[in-house]
């Protein structure tokens, strides 16, 4: 199979990821819940995640790197905290159902729309400056499209951001583990990501950065810790951290974090460009193709869009999965990034690499094509 | 023998209070407090040997981990509050 999904899941890992998650089903049971080894094995497994979280993002303290089951998972916990019912909150028009979703759950949050042109950074940063007005109490962006790949100028958004003393939740789900991310220099109040995209780890894991805001709780529950309560503790981890932890996923996820270290973000980030780019070229040549790539280097992350003329971007997928080669089709659960950037009647094709998608990879979809569409 | 717990306020900051005490070379333990001065319920400490307490008090001050209570064991098995 040619596996170009790595934007919902990679789904080739580092072999020790599976073998940590294995391992810790044998081995561990819950951190906080026992002096006896078991227990302590999974407080020192989950205590090594949170640490090497810590390093790659640029986070001051581990316990301020809380454990979740998703991006999902650790967005609504975010803006559950900062979008209060009746507020204003801005967002990027590339943004994921994962915060549109939880925003329109909020009573009568009014949402404004920084929407740029698809792959123009500029345009978006206008966008912020001018749409980022006083009334405006939280801003939010992700930092990667998961549609089109488009790298948003997150950087910018956030020195606006602290310009203007709004506070900023940033969706790493597509750059965790393939670009730069630090909460240091971003200076967010969270920064949500998936464990098992870009980080390698297994499904059901995530993490979310924490700044100096104390979050609210989805969940309440046991934490080991603070018993006597019945307020949930009032310091992170514990506070976001109730019921037992999934010792699997974390043991995996902490093998994915060091396979991300020991390659390189350069090294990812630039084969990863390199593949998008070699996509973009091989699909430009397709007849009726239309390919969603950036002109300017540094645009686009390792995902990319097209449509192809005469086919249903529903039934180019299928296709194109029983050709042996596994894409994403439809709208992505981002029908707003599909709005900006006109598809939302079609929906696109995705198609998304990884550390372990191979050139060979890209020229045997693009022979799949050739083929497909002759 | 004599020893010292420094109760902390969650596992979490036990384990990095444990693991500053071991990068500057003194030996720490790490477990569940006793019940005894658990305080709210369930709470996690680092033990340290009685010659090691102002070392350790000055690396722990230095990396901003200063322990919530720190107790000392007594000749029949409880602990006493220190107060520092």
């Amino acid at each position: 199979m040619i596996y170009l999904d790595s934007a919902a899941t990679t789904l080739q890992k580092p072999p020790a990821v599976a073998r940590a998650a294995a391992g810790a089903i044998r081995t561990m049971a819950t951190p906080g819940r026992g002096g006896h080894p078991p227990a302590m094995a999974a407080a020192a497994a989950a205590f090594a995640c949170r640490e090497e979280a810590a390093r790659l993002f640029s986070v001051a303290d581990p316990a301020q790197v809380v454990f979740t089951s998703s991006a999902t998972h650790g967005l609504n916990i975010a803006i559950r905290t900062l979008a209060a019912p009746g507020s204003t909150v801005l967002i990027s028009g590339y943004e994921h159902n994962a915060v549109t979703r939880p925003l329109h759950a909020i009573p009568d949050v009014t949402v404004k729309i920084a929407r740029g042109q698809l792959f123009d950074q500029a345009a978006v940063l206008e966008d912020f400056d001018r749409l980022l007005t006083p009334e405006v109490s939280l801003a939010v962006t992700t930092h990667v499209s998961n549609v089109f790949g488009f790298i948003l100028p997150v950087e910018g958004i956030a020195r606006l951001c602290r310009e203007r003393g709004v506070p900023l939740i940033v969706d790493a789900s597509q750059s965790a583990g393939c670009l730069p991310v630090s909460m240091e220099e971003l200076g967010a109040a969270f920064i949500a990501m998936p464990g098992h995209k870009g980080l390698y780890g297994p499904q059901g894991t995530g993490l979310l950065l924490c700044g100096s805001t104390l979050p609210q709780p989805l969940l309440a529950g046991g934490t080991g810790s603070e018993s006597k309560r019945q307020e949930m503790p009032g310091y992170l981890p514990d506070r976001l951290e109730a019921g037992t932890h999934n010792m699997p996923g974390i043991a995996g996820l902490l093998e994915g974090l060091r396979f991300v270290r020991a390659k390189g973000l350069d090294r990812i980030e630039r084969h990863e460009a390199a593949l998008i780019r070699r996509l973009a070229s091989g699909l430009s040549g397709l007849t009726g193709a239309e390919v969603f790539a950036g002109r300017e280097p540094g645009v686009q992350a390792g995902v990319l869009s097209l449509r192809q003329n005469g086919w249903d971007c529903e039934e180019l997928g299928e296709a194109l999965a029983r050709r042996g080669v596994a894409v994403r089709a439809g709208l992505h659960c981002a029908p707003l990034a599909h709005q900006s950037a006109g598809t939302l009647e079609s929906g696109t094709v995705r198609l998304s690499v990884s550390a372990f998608t191979t050139a060979g990879d890209v020229s045997r979809f693009l022979q799949e094509m050739r083929r497909l569409i002759r | 023998m004599l020893y010292y717990l420094f109760q902390c306020r969650s596992l979490t900051y036990a384990q990095r209070t444990a693991a500053a005490l071991e990068r500057a070379g003194i030996s720490a333990h790490m477990l569940r407090s006793p019940k005894s001065i658990a305080g709210e319920g369930c709470s996690h400490s680092v033990k340290v040997s009685q010659r090691n307490l102002t070392d350790a008090l000055k690396v722990l001050h230095r990396v901003g981990l200063d322990p919530v209570r720190v107790y000392i064991t007594q000749g029949d098995g409880s602990y006493r509050e220190v107060l520092l």
